[in-house]
C-alpha cells in the first residue's frame, strides 16, 4: 500500500516546525501523522457551567459525566462503545484502573490533582458503535490553568467539535476566540446552545450567535438543544417531545461525521492541520523577518555616522574626566594639609596655655597621654576627610563617563595613626628639701645681717628679735622667688619638647598624606585611562561589526522569506488536499 | 468620625492646594462625605446588575432609603461599597473577582463588598431546588474558599424572581393559582420548557401572550416554584410573594446592605475619603507627607466600625469558634442588626434607659470574662474584646 498523499506534506511542514523551534506545532502534527486509524473522535467543549455534561448524556442518554453542581473532571473523559458499561482511569504513566462507571466521580475526586490523564467509558449504546468516541473535555477557562490545557489538547485529536454555550448569554469574546481556535485546528464545529428550555429568548441568542460566528469568519452551525427536554421525551418516550429537544439534529450532524469514509477524514485532518501549523509558523518568521527588515532599514551609514559621534564624543569625556580629576585632586591636596596644619596649631595652643599656668611636675603624667590621643585623633581625621574625598572624586570621575560604569576602588593605604611615637617627657629639675633649706639660710643670713645692722644703730645687739624676724621673712621670700624661676625654666622646656613633638608629627603626616593622595590619583587615572581605553576598543569593534554587519543580515533575511515562500507552498497543497477530500479551502494566503 | 476625616481631609488640601490634581480628589471626597451613601452594583455583562439593582432599588425600605445604588459605577466614580454579581463560584471567575487594593488602608479595612451568586435560579439546569443548591454553594463557598472570606457576605439571589414576585399584581395571582389547579401530570410536560408553556395546545383559556409575560417575569423556574407553593399552603398573592422573596434571597441581600452598609454609612463615607488621601499621598510623596500618613494608620487603628464588620463577616462566614446562641449574641452586639443600644441588646426601641444600661453591663461582664478566659484561643479572645469594646462603647452613651 502507498503511502497516503497527504503524508508527504505532513512530514515536511512538521520538519520545518522543528527546525524554526516550534516544537509544540510539531509535536501536535505528530500526534496527527500517527493516529492509529479508527473511528472519529468528536470532542464536547465549553465554558464552566454551560450544560456540556448534560449534553453528553443526553446524547448518550446515559447517566455517564456528572452533572449539575458536582465537580467535572479535570481530566478528558472519552466515551466509546463497550457490550457492557464500564470505566478506566489511566494515569499519567499509561496505568488502567478499572471503577464501575456509576463510582466514577467519586473515584475520579479521590485521586490527587495531575495524577490521571484520562478516563475511557464504554457505554453500550448505537451511536457509538460504528467507532465514534466522544471526549467530554475539562471546562475552559483560565488559560493558563492546567484544566484549559488538558481541554484545548484533545483538540489535537480531535475530527470534529462540538462548542456548548448556554442560551442565557450569546456568545462572548473568549467563547468566539475559542470558536476561532478549534475552527483553525478542526475541520468541523458545531455550536450547540444549550438550556432553551429556561431561556425565552433563546431564538433572538441563536440568531445573533450565527451572526457573530459569520462576522468572525467561523464556519460553525448554531443548533439549539434542550438536555432536559430530552430526557423528559426518553422517559415519556415522546417522539415528538423529542424532536423539540433539538437533539435529532445534533445527532444528525454526529452521525454525518461517522459516515465520512476514514480515508477522507484522515486526508482533511492531515490538510486542516498542516494548514494550522503552516500559517502560525509563516507568522513567526514574518515577525522575525520584519525585526531583520526592521534592523536593515538603518542604513549602514547612519550606523558609522552614529558610532563616530560616539568616539567624538568619547574623545571629549578624555579630556573632560582628565582636567577633572588633576584639578579635583591638586584642591585636595592643598586642603588636607591645611588641615592638618589648622589641627596642630590648634593643639600646639593647648599646648601654651596648659603650661603657661600649670607645672609640668604636675601634670605631665596626664598631658603626655593627652597629647599622643589628640595627635593620633587629628592625623585620623585628617585621614579620614582625604579618603572621603578621594571617594568623591573617583564619583565625580565615573560620573563623567555615564553611571553605568564601575567606580575605581579608591581606599588610600593605612593612615598609620596607630604608630606615632609617644612624646617623651623631658627632663624636668625638681626643688629639693636640701637646696630649699640652703636659700633659705642664704636669705635669712641677709636678713639677719641688714637689720641687725640697723637695729644696732639703736643699740641692739646683732642678733636681736627683730633681726631675726627679718631674716625668717628674708629667708621665706627667697625661698619662693628661687621656686618660681625653676617652674618658668620646666615650663619653658616641656613646651619646647611637647611643640618639637607635634612637628615632627606633623611633618611626617603630612608628607604621608600627600603620598596617599598621590596614590590614590594614579589608581583613579590608571582605572578610567582602561576605561577609556575599552571603550574605545568596544567602539572601533563595532564600527567593523557594521561594516561586515549588513551582508550577513541581508542573507538571513532571503533565507527567511525562502522559508516563508517554501511554508506558503505547503499550505496551498494542503488547500488541495482538503479539496480532493470533499471541502473547498477557504484561506489561501499565507 | 466624620469630623476628624473631615480636618484630616482640610488639612492635606492645605498640604497639596498646589497639585490641581491632587486638590480635585481630596475635594471630591470631603464633598462626599455630606451626600448619601453610595453602593455601587458591579459584575460582567450578563450577569443581572440591572436587574438587580432595579430589584434593591424599588424597594421602598426604611432602611435603604439613604442609599444611592450605582449601576455598573465607572472605576473614577467614588463609591463608599459595592454589591459584586458573579455567575458562578468558579475558581476561574472568582480570581477575577478582587484586583488587590494599591492602598494599605484599604485592605486593612475590606469591610465594603457583599458578593452575590446571581441568576442563582438557573443553578443545576433549573431544577426545582435550584435555590436551594445555590444558597448551600455560596455559604460552602463563603465558609471554606479563602478567596471568598474577605467578603461581608456570600448570597445566591434570584433578583428577577424576587423581583417579579414583589411586585406581582393580584391578576397574576389568580393565574398561577388556576394554573396550580391543573392536575399535575396534566400540566408537567407544558412545564418543560418555555417554548412548552407558551404552546398554544396549553389547557385552559389564558392566552399565549399572558403566558409568555408571566414566564418572562417570574422565570420557568419561578412559575414552578410558585406552582409548588400554592399547591403546598401560599393561598394568597401576599403570601405567595413573601415566600418567593424569602427564596429569591433578595430579602437576605437587603438585609445585609441595610446592616453592612447602611448603619455604617458614616464610617464607610469616612473610610473612601481616607483611602482617596491615600491614592493622593501615594501618588505624590512630599516631605513631611508621611504625617497625614501617621494620621491615616492611626485613623484605621482607632476605627472601631471596621473591626466590628470584620467581625460579623467571620462569625456569620463560620470563621471563628463561636457558634449557636452566643454567634447570634455577638454579632447583635457588634451592631449588625443595628446600631443603636437598643438594637444591639435586643431591646425594644424606646425601652427604659435603666433597662437598657443594665443589660448592657451584664453583657460586659459576661464577655469580659469570655475575653480572658485562659483556656481559649487567642483569636478567640481577641474577638471576645471587640465585643466587649463594643459594648462598652454603648455603655459610655450612659455616662456621658
Amino acid at each position: 500500500m502507498t503511502a497516503p498523499a497527504w503524508l508527504e506534506v505532513l512530514d515536511e511542514t512538521l520538519d520545518a516546525c522543528r527546525a524554526h523551534g516550534r516544537a509544540d506545532l510539531a509535536q501536535r502534527l505528530h500526534r496527527r501523522r500517527d493516529r492509529p486509524a479508527r473511528g472519529p473522535r468528536i470532542a464536547v467543549l465549553g465554558f464552566a457551567k454551560q450544560g456540556k455534561g448534560y449534553l453528553v448524556n443526553a446524547v448518550l442518554n446515559a447517566p455517564v459525566c456528572p452533572v449539575g453542581d458536582a465537580p467535572t473532571p479535570a481530566v478528558p473523559v472519552e466515551i466509546g462503545y463497550a457490550a457492557e458499561p464500564g470505566a478506566t482511569l489511566v494515569g499519567r504513566a499509561e496505568e488502567r484502573v478499572e471503577v464501575p462507571v456509576e463510582r466514577l466521580t467519586g473515584e475520579v475526586g479521590a485521586r490527587p490533582a495531575g495524577s490521571l490523564r484520562r478516563v475511557e467509558v464504554g457505554v453500550p449504546r448505537d451511536l457509538l458503535s460504528a467507532g465514534l468516541v466522544l471526549v467530554d473535555t475539562p471546562a475552559v477557562g483560565d488559560p493558563r490553568s492546567p484544566r484549559t490545557m488538558a481541554a484545548l489538547d484533545v483538540l489535537a485529536d480531535a475530527d470534529a467539535v462540538v462548542l456548548v454555550s448556554d442560551a442565557t448569554t450569546e456568545l462572548g469574546p473568549a467563547e468566539l476566540a475559542l470558536a476561532h481556535h478549534i475552527r483553525t485546528w478542526c475541520p468541523h464545529l458545531v455550536v450547540a446552545l444549550t438550556k432553551i428550555d429556561v431561556c425565552p429568548s433563546w431564538r433572538a441568542v441563536a440568531e445573533r450567535n450565527r451572526a457573530a460566528l459569520s462576522e468572525a469568519g467561523i464556519d460553525a452551525a448554531v443548533l439549539p438543544v434542550s438536555s432536559t427536554v430530552r430526557f423528559a421525551a426518553a422517559k415519556a418516550g415522546d417522539q415528538e417531545l423529542n424532536i423539540r429537544s433539538g437533539f435529532p439534529e445534533l445527532l444528525g450532524w454526529i452521525a454525518g461525521q461517522v459516515s465520512q469514509p476514514p480515508e477522507t477524514r484522515a486526508a482533511l485532518l492531515a490538510a486542516v492541520s498542516v494548514r494550522a501549523a503552516a500559517a502560525e509558523l509563516v507568522e513567526t518568521l514574518r515577525l522575525r523577518a520584519e525585526a531583520a527588515g526592521q534592523e536593515a532599514g538603518v542604513d549602514q551609514a547612519t550606523l558609522l555616522h552614529r558610532t563616530q559621534r560616539r568616539a567624538d564624543e568619547l574623545r571629549r569625556r578624555n579630556s573632560r574626566w582628565q582636567n577633572l580629576l588633576s584639578d579635583e585632586i591638586a584642591d585636595l591636596q592643598s586642603d588636607a594639609e591645611y588641615d592638618l596644619r589648622e589641627r596642630t596649631r590648634r593643639i600646639v595652643e593647648t599646648i601654651d596655655e596648659t603650661f603657661d599656668r600649670g607645672d609640668p611636675v604636675k601634670v605631665w603624667d596626664e598631658f603626655g597621654p593627652w597629647l599622643d590621643r589628640t595627635l593620633a585623633e587629628a592625623v585620623e581625621t585628617t585621614y579620614t576627610f582625604t579618603a572621603d574625598r578621594a571617594e568623591w572624586i573617583a564619583q565625580a570621575v565615573a560620573a563623567t563617563f555615564g553611571v553605568q560604569y564601575d567606580l575605581a576602588e579608591v581606599t588610600p593605604p593605612e593612615s598609620g595613626a596607630d604608630q606615632i611615637a609617644e612624646v617623651r617627657q623631658p627632663r624636668i629639675e625638681r626643688f629639693k628639701i636640701g637646696q630649699k633649706a640652703f636659700t633659705g639660710l642664704r636669705g635669712s643670713y641677709g636678713g639677719v645681717l641688714m637689720f641687725g645692722l640697723v637695729t644696732g644703730l639703736a643699740g641692739l645687739p646683732l642678733l636681736n628679735p627683730i633681726s631675726l624676724g627679718a631674716g625668717v621673712a628674708f629667708a621665706a621670700k627667697t625661698i619662693s622667688d628661687e621656686g618660681g624661676m625653676r617652674l618658668q625654666r620646666r615650663q619653658a622646656v616641656a613646651k619646647m619638647t611637647a611643640q618639637r613633638h607635634v612637628d615632627d608629627v606633623f611633618l611626617r603626616f603630612s608628607k604621608d598624606c600627600r603620598d596617599a593622595i598621590r596614590h590614590v590619583q594614579r589608581r583613579l587615572r590608571d582605572h578610567f585611562t582602561a576605561l577609556a581605553d575599552d571603550l574605545a576598543d568596544e567602539l572601533s569593534r563595532e564600527r567593523e561589526t557594521i561594516i561586515a554587519g549588513s551582508a550577513e543580515r541581508e542573507r538571513r533575511t532571503a533565507r527567511l522569506r525562502r522559508e516563508i515562500d517554501r511554508l506558503a507552498a505547503l499550505h496551498q497543497r494542503a488547500g488541495e488536499l482538503g479539496l480532493r477530500a470533499g471541502r473547498a479551502p477557504k484561506e489561501l494566503s499565507a | 468620625m466624620t469630623e476628624d476625616v473631615r480636618t484630616l481631609l482640610a488639612d492635606a488640601c492645605a498640604f497639596y492646594r498646589d497639585s490641581r490634581r491632587a486638590s480635585a480628589l481630596l475635594r471630591e471626597a470631603l464633598d462626599h462625605l455630606d451626600e448619601p451613601l453610595r453602593v455601587g452594583v458591579t459584575g460582567a455583562a450578563g450577569s443581572g446588575k440591572t436587574t438587580l439593582a432595579a430589584a434593591l432599588g424599588d424597594w421602598p425600605s426604611r432602611a435603604l432609603r439613604d442609599l444611592e445604588l450605582v449601576d455598573d459605577p465607572s472605576p473614577s466614580t467614588l463609591t463608599d461599597a459595592s454589591v459584586q454579581l458573579l455567575r458562578h463560584l468558579e475558581p476561574d471567575e472568582l480570581t477575577t473577582l478582587r484586583p488587590t487594593a494599591s492602598s494599605t488602608f484599604a485592605r486593612q479595612t475590606a469591610v465594603d463588598t457583599v458578593l452575590v451568586l446571581a441568576r442563582a435560579d438557573e443553578t443545576g439546569a433549573g431544577r426545582i431546588d435550584a435555590l436551594l443548591t445555590a444558597k448551600q454553594l455560596a455559604r460552602r463557598a463563603w465558609r471554606e474558599d479563602p478567596v471568598c472570606s474577605g467578603f461581608q457576605g456570600v448570597i445566591a439571589v434570584a433578583a428577577q424572581l424576587g423581583y417579579g414576585a414583589r411586585a406581582s399584581t393580584d391578576d397574576e395571582f389568580e393565574l398561577l393559582a388556576a394554573f396550580a389547579a391543573v392536575p399535575r401530570e396534566e400540566l408537567e410536560r407544558y412545564l418543560l420548557s418555555v417554548d412548552a408553556f407558551t404552546d398554544p395546545a396549553f389547557p385552559g383559556p389564558v392566552s399565549a401572550e399572558t403566558r409568555r409575560s408571566l414566564v418572562t417575569r417570574f422565570s420557568l423556574f419561578g412559575v414552578k416554584l410558585a406552582l409548588t407553593l400554592i399547591r403546598t399552603g401560599c393561598d394568597n398573592r401576599l403570601k405567595l410573594s413573601a415566600e418567593l422573596v424569602r427564596r429569591s434571597g433578595l430579602g437576605e441581600l437587603q438585609d445585609t446592605i441595610a446592616g453592612c452598609f447602611a448603619a455604617r454609612a458614616e464610617a464607610l463615607r469616612a473610610r473612601t475619603a481616607v483611602i482617596s488621601l491615600e491614592t493622593v499621598l501615594q501618588a505624590e510623596p512630599r516631605p513631611y507627607s508621611d504625617r497625614l500618613a501617621a494620621r491615616v494608620e492611626r485613623f484605621s487603628a482607632t476605627a472601631h466600625d471596621f473591626r466590628e464588620l470584620r467581625l460579623i463577616a467571620d462569625i456569620r462566614g463560620g470563621r471563628t469558634a463561636l457558634s449557636g446562641e452566643p454567634a447570634e449574641e455577638a454579632v447583635q452586639l457588634l451592631g449588625a442588626q443595628g446600631t443603636t443600644p437598643e438594637e444591639r441588646l435586643g431591646l425594644e426601641t424606646g425601652s427604659d434607659p435603666q433597662d437598657v444600661y443594665e443589660a448592657g453591663l451584664d453583657a460586659v461582664l459576661r464577655w469580659r470574662h469570655e475575653a480572658e478566659r485562659p483556656d481559649r484561643a487567642p483569636a478567640e479572645r481577641a474577638a471576645a474584646h471587640v465585643v466587649v469594646r463594643s459594648v462598652e462603647g454603648l455603655l459610655v452613651q450612659f455616662t456621658g
